[in-house]
């Protein structure tokens, strides 16, 4: 059968560079899924899930945004930032998400401050989805 | 005539600064390490960037976004130089320091004007000496973060569409492997393009999400900000390399002198004994006459 090969990169380190069977993630757009021979894609990722499966088990990252790409059966991930589901620290994003929540009281919802810490909450809440979505 | 006494010295304090500089080396060398691993991390998000540009681009007009459009009139030009603040790394600034200085001399009659960011303390003072404009000077920075790239980043994005330059280059030093480093000077603004240069692989038309122009829009700036980000990991890996082999050459070099001076040491000191000896001798057979 036909395999998708994926490879995830941040700045950090690859995450992730193997044969898959399918590729979701969240676009600017929405949520999309990617199977072998889907068309060449160029798309914005926002804040939220990755998700890939392979031999019928899923893989799980939360990211902060970033750019995927789609030629041949060759998916290409570029995110800003990126962390496995087993890799991340609950009991640190739980701090993020409270810290975030703090802040986000006492700013007008229309200044700069406000959609940074909205978009650092977002992160945080991400995070810990992942995170705890894989224990269960 | 420098007397057995004074060569004795220079040899203690010839070895008291190979002691020094085999110190250095040994610092430097870890850090390079660590600078390696930072650049091992980066490095496969760079060229991934690269490549993925490099195809997008090749597919689009030219004048689809500004920092991809070639300006028919070029008058005022900008150079990124990035070096160290930090001296004993042998040429590392001087050879950047070089190229923006030849650049400019070069350069001078054909635009209007020219001037150089400067990333790094030896590599300011330099051009600064050598009369070469500086218009923004970046000194001690510890370790790249992402906040200050981007903050630069969006910067230059910003004065280049302004038309506050109509061409930037980029210059830094390439970390070929821990011996070997190479100055480069590139073109970094207007984005690069092989426009038409190879038709075979433009022959598919991407699925943009949500639209072209809104991709571009976010691709471009993070390019540059990898790009330049890269560059100081880049510069900043070079110079501990550099460093190290400085101090390497340093030690050799120490070790080489004292040898030398030993030698002399004790050519002199035997050319001493002999000549009292020869006193002695000389009292002795005047006394024996007598």
């Amino acid at each position: 059968m036909a395999m998708l090969s994926l490879e995830i990169i941040t700045p950090e380190k690859i995450l992730v560079k193997e044969e898959v069977d399918m590729v979701e993630a969240n676009g600017s757009l929405g949520e999309f899924g990617i199977l072998p021979g889907h068309t060449e894609l160029l798309t914005s990722l926002e804040i939220g899930e990755v998700r890939y499966m392979k031999d019928g088990k899923t893989f799980t990252l939360a990211m902060s945004g970033g750019i995927a790409e789609v030629v041949n059966d060759k998916v290409t991930l570029l995110l800003d930032t990126g962390e496995l589901a087993e890799t991340i620290d609950v009991a640190r994003a739980q701090i993020a998400m409270e810290e975030a929540q703090e802040r986000l009281k006492d700013l007008t919802i229309d200044s700069a401050e406000y959609r940074k810490y909205e978009l650092a909450l977002l992160r945080a809440i991400t995070r810990i989805k992942v995170a705890s979505a894989r224990k269960l | 005539m420098a007397t057995l006494r004074d060569i004795k010295r220079k040899i203690g304090s010839i070895n008291s600064t190979q002691t020094i500089t085999r110190t250095m080396k040994m610092v430097s060398a870890a850090k390079l390490r660590k600078a390696q691993d930072e650049l091992d991390k980066i490095k496969a998000y760079a060229l991934k960037m690269e490549e993925l540009v490099r195809r997008v681009t090749r597919m689009l007009p030219v004048d689809s976004h500004p920092l991809l459009t070639t300006r028919d009139e070029v008058k005022k030009v900008l150079i990124l130089s990035i070096a160290s603040d930090r001296g004993l790394c042998g040429a590392f600034n001087v050879n950047i320091g070089l190229l923006a200085e030849n650049f400019t001399i070069q350069n001078r009659d054909q635009y209007e004007r020219i001037g150089v960011w400067v990333f790094g303390r030896k590599v300011k003072d330099y051009l600064a000496r050598r009369k070469v404009d500086i218009f923004k000077e970046w000194v001690d920075i510890k370790k790249v973060d992402q906040e200050l790239v981007e903050a630069i980043a969006s910067e230059l994005a910003l004065l280049y569409i302004n038309g506050e330059f109509d061409k930037v280059y980029l210059s830094y030093t390439h970390f070929a492997s821990p011996v070997k480093q190479i100055a480069v000077f590139e073109e970094l603004l207007p984005i690069q393009t092989e426009n038409g240069a190879e038709t075979e692989a433009a022959t598919f038309e991407y699925l943009y999400e949500p639209d072209r122009d809104a991709i571009v829009e976010t691709l471009l700036p993070k390019y540059l900000s990898t790009k330049i980000y890269y560059a100081l990991v880049e510069s900043q890996t070079s110079e501990h390399g550099a460093r190290m082999s400085a101090m390497e050459n340093a030690t050799s070099n120490c070790g080489e002198m004292v040898r030398y001076l030993t030698l002399i040491y004790n050519k002199r000191r035997q050319e001493n004994i002999t000549s009292e000896m020869m006193d002695i001798v000389g009292g002795a057979e005047a006394l024996r006459g007598t």
